[in-house]
């Protein structure tokens, strides 16, 4: 059994076990590996971590495409494997339009370009590194980007409803088994996914689960529910690497004057 | 009263429901039939004896020997009680309340040249840019709001002048009024001739039509409640039970009352709530919060199941703000303030930085702040006697030759606006500084690291507290690399690697700047900081404040500070807006 059944999460739960049962990969991508044991006795997965491949791009497979011109080469977008499972992300109609409204406009309107929180999932693969550091009974993730963070309350029995919508949402979080499962709403609805224009709304639900597969890697699922943009849950898996440098680092990544010509531009008066 | 006589004979005989109808039917415009008059406005708010300043400095009311937390209006009294709001009075079930004064425009004239920064008030400007209106056939009416977000409105009406009228929100202000009448025997009338309303002694109850949904309930505004006198809570009950109404809170003499009057309360429509005394009541000795009992005994720090000092946890700076950074000369005798005089002190910070802000950003006006304001009289322990050191030669002629400041009204660019505005950051010296609002710290901590998150702006620093290689030269950060380490229970931080372009009082690039945490009660954290920075100040120095402990978040709520930026926007358009009057009118001059 991967999830522990609560009523307010069965349809995931059973959306999910199906999912997985007939996804032998899985198994195999997690093997038998027996991590480290924190002070707690659950796997230690403190360190610094880093998505690599190019979801922050596209969820979804994308071929090379032209980014900035006066960028040349390195302005342009990489093509990269999806990491959507099944590939097809199952927007309603008016959702997949919106979607494709998203990346048209995306080099003003993406959240990314003005430096905004980037929500979750996309903080996890964005392509910079992150802190998770286990307390004793809360886990911080500290990711260097727009300076987010989240806090995620373990083994809290009844949880409240978030009380207002954020950025970066409320995460909940418990151990089953290695894998440290991570519930997370109460979002404000415009953060994207991606720099491609994939997106949600504020009733998106994210269930992430965090599971050591080696003692330098996790594997990273997230399930994405949301009712009103999709037909459907759907799911996106990659694997986080260790930042194995002795002295590999979080750098704070403070971005809002790099933001500021976009949003503040026509607003300034610029010397001649 | 007749009708009422009857009526009550009539319950008896056939029931509640036909009964009520046919009351308020019949009994509409009855006159009052027995002694009750509004007797007090309960207003909750951060800090009791400021506020009974204020409405004596500003509403000519006045203070009631052996009453601390009242003041008499005339004809009301106001009641205050420390509590948490959520929000003004407007939009409530009691919108505002009314005081008359016999010059209106002087009274605003007045208010007006006190300014904001002196009285904590805010005044409300109509459409056209004026702080009066005549209402033909009324009186002339202007509105203000009190530094604590109740509204209030003036008005210039001879025949009443004091304490004036009780504004209602409804849903049908017909039937409001006619249960106030009812229930408290008010005459149905209208004010100069135009405004229906109820009448007691010339206190007039008010109702306008509230088209919004429901008004909100004023339970936890700082209206909170309002209160009637009556000569015998059975006539009351009677005229309740007609309209179906229940005590919320039957009749007692409460723990703690001043006189043996009892109180009620009920629920009024449109979710008012109302408190019914008896006369002679003179309201509630409030419980004082004590601070802390300083225990004489060792604390000692709780360790993490790894052995490290545990400082983890919600804190807050909500006690120190008001500190100064250095001491005052009106305190050069005084170690330590007492708690009054802190929290008078915080309170007059927290009014005279009003002026950006309206109150739902002001966490201690709210009375959300639960922390009692520090005593202690200055940040700076070192040097010894409260002031920052000299400053160098070099420096003060950098200062005599810095180019002016430009003002935010002529702001060209964000940068013109500072780092702070910009939702960058305060630096790393400012960021841990505390403010009105967004005092929250959360530390967390995980074996060799010490994760340290300012609500403020939202910035977030992990540091190791073991031996590691820093950032080399070439990579500066606005917050710097920390360095981390225990000193007995002492976390120690020294921070490297300043970008420097964030500045303390002056402070350069050159700045090293140490801080410590040590845990020295259950919920006090001791922070100190010193600042080495020889190009500015010749020798160093360090201030220190506690953060206090808050159970009352689980976390830090997301300060989206720059998502949410509307002020550089408008602020901006606002300069640019200058820029084009001015451009203009020198187009007229030419």
């Amino acid at each position: 059994m991967f999830f522990k059944i609560k009523p307010t999460v069965t349809r995931l739960n059973l959306f999910l076990i199906a999912l997985l049962a007939g996804a032998s990969a899985i198994s195999q991508e997690i093997g038998d590996f027996q991590p480290e044991e924190a002070w707690d006795g659950n796997p230690d997965i403190n360190g610094i971590w880093q998505a690599i491949g190019t979801a922050h791009w596209d969820l979804q497979d994308h071929e090379a495409s032209a980014g900035l011109p006066e960028m040349g080469a390195i302005g342009s977008v990489p093509p990269g494997q999806g990491v959507v499972v099944g590939g097809e992300i199952p927007y309603q109609d008016w959702a997949l339009e919106k979607k494709q409204e998203n990346w048209a406009g995306r080099p003003t309107a993406d959240p990314e370009t003005k430096c905004y929180l980037p929500g979750v999932p996309r903080a996890t693969y964005l392509p910079y590194p992150f802190q998770i550091l286990q307390g004793t009974d809360k886990i911080m993730i500290v990711y260097g980007f727009a300076e987010a963070n989240r806090t995620i309350h373990m083994n809290v029995e009844n949880p409240e409803a978030p009380p207002l919508d954020t950025w970066m949402g409320r995460s909940y979080g418990n151990w089953e088994g290695n894998t440290l499962v991570v519930e997370a709403q109460g979002f404000l609805g415009e953060a994207w996914f991606d720099r491609a224009g994939n997106f949600a709304s504020s009733a998106l639900r994210v269930t992430e689960r965090y599971t050591p597969i080696s003692p330098d890697a996790l594997l990273y699922e997230a399930t994405i529910e949301d009712p009103t943009v999709f037909t459907r849950p759907w799911q996106i898996r990659m694997p986080l690497y260790r930042r194995l440098e002795p002295n590999a680092r979080v750098v704070e990544y403070k971005c809002v004057e790099f933001s500021e010509e976009i949003l503040y531009g026509h607003l300034m008066k610029k010397e001649e | 009263m007749k009708c009422r006589t009857i009526f009550k004979e009539i319950i008896f005989m056939i029931g509640k429901m036909s009964s009520s109808f046919l009351v308020a039917l019949l009994c509409t415009f009855s006159t009052a039939v027995f002694a009750a008059k509004p007797h007090h406005i309960t207003i909750a708010l951060s800090n009791i004896s400021e506020a009974i300043s204020w409405y004596e400095e500003h509403l000519d009311c006045q203070a009631i020997p052996g009453r601390d937390d009242t003041v008499n209006c005339g004809n009301t009294e106001i009641e205050f009680f420390l509590g948490r709001t959520v929000g003004g009075s407007q939009g409530t079930g009691v919108d505002r309340i009314g005081f008359s004064v016999a010059d209106l425009d002087a009274k605003m004239a007045e208010l007006e040249s006190v300014g904001v920064r002196g009285s904590g008030v805010r005044l409300v400007r109509f459409d056209d840019g004026a702080l009066v209106r005549e209402i033909p056939g009324l009186y002339k009416t202007a509105f203000i709001t009190d530094p604590w977000g109740t509204k209030i409105e003036l008005v210039q009406d001879e025949d009443l002048l004091g304490f004036h009228h009780i504004q209602l929100n409804s849903v049908d202000p017909s039937e409001a009024l006619n249960f106030y009448s009812q229930v408290f025997g008010g005459e149905r009338a209208r004010l100069k001739g135009v405004l229906d309303g109820v009448t007691f002694d010339g206190i007039w109850v008010l109702a306008s039509e509230y088209t919004d949904g429901r008004p909100g309930i004023t339970q936890g505004r700082t209206i909170d409640h309002i209160g009637f006198e009556v000569a015998s809570f059975d006539e009351v009950s009677m005229e309740m039970s007609t309209l179906g109404v229940e005590f919320r809170q039957e009749p007692a003499v409460p723990d703690n009352a001043r006189s043996s009057s009892r109180q009620a309360f009920i629920l009024g429509p449109d979710g008012v709530t109302i408190s019914i005394v008896e006369p002679g009541w003179e309201g509630i000795e409030e419980e004082l919060a004590v601070a802390e009992a300083q225990s004489t005994e060792l604390y000692v720090i709780p360790r993490t199941p790894w052995g490290e000092p545990d400082i983890q946890g919600i804190w807050t700076a909500d006690a120190a703000h008001g500190i100064p950074l250095q001491r005052g000369i009106d305190v050069a005798g005084t170690d330590e303030l007492t708690p009054e005089e802190a929290a008078a002190r915080r309170e007059r910070g927290t009014l005279n930085s009003i002026w950006g802000y309206d109150r739902e950003w002001r966490d201690t006006t709210l009375g959300y702040v639960t922390s009692a304001p520090s005593t202690q009289v200055a940040m700076v322990v070192d040097p010894p006697n409260g002031q920052l050191p000299e400053t160098t030669a070099a420096y003060k002629e950098l200062v005599a030759n810095a180019p002016a400041r430009i003002p935010p009204q002529r702001a060209r660019t964000p940068e013109d606006l500072g780092t702070y505005v910009r939702c960058i950051t305060r630096g790393p010296v400012g960021m841990m500084m505390p403010s009105i609002y967004n005092n929250g710290l959360q530390i967390l901590q995980s074996p060799g690291n010490v994760a340290i998150q300012k609500e403020m702006i939202h910035e977030t620093r992990v540091i190791s507290t073991e031996p590691r290689e820093g950032f080399g030269d070439g990579l500066k950060t606005w917050l710097g690399d920390s360095h981390g380490r225990w000193e007995g229970d002492t976390l120690v931080v020294e921070v490297k690697n300043l970008n420097g372009r964030t500045s303390y009082l002056g402070s350069s690039a050159e700045m090293k700047l140490t801080q410590r945490f040590t845990r020295t009660g259950p919920n006090t954290l001791r922070y100190e900081f010193t600042v080495e920075d020889p190009a500015v100040w010749t020798e160093p120095w360090t201030g220190m404040f506690n953060f206090i402990k808050d159970d009352n978040q689980i976390e830090l709520v997301e300060y989206a500070c720059h998502e949410g930026n509307y002020g550089m926007t408008n602020t901006l358009s606002a300069a640019r807006t200058i820029d084009a009057r001015e451009a203009e009118e020198s187009e007229y001059q030419e």
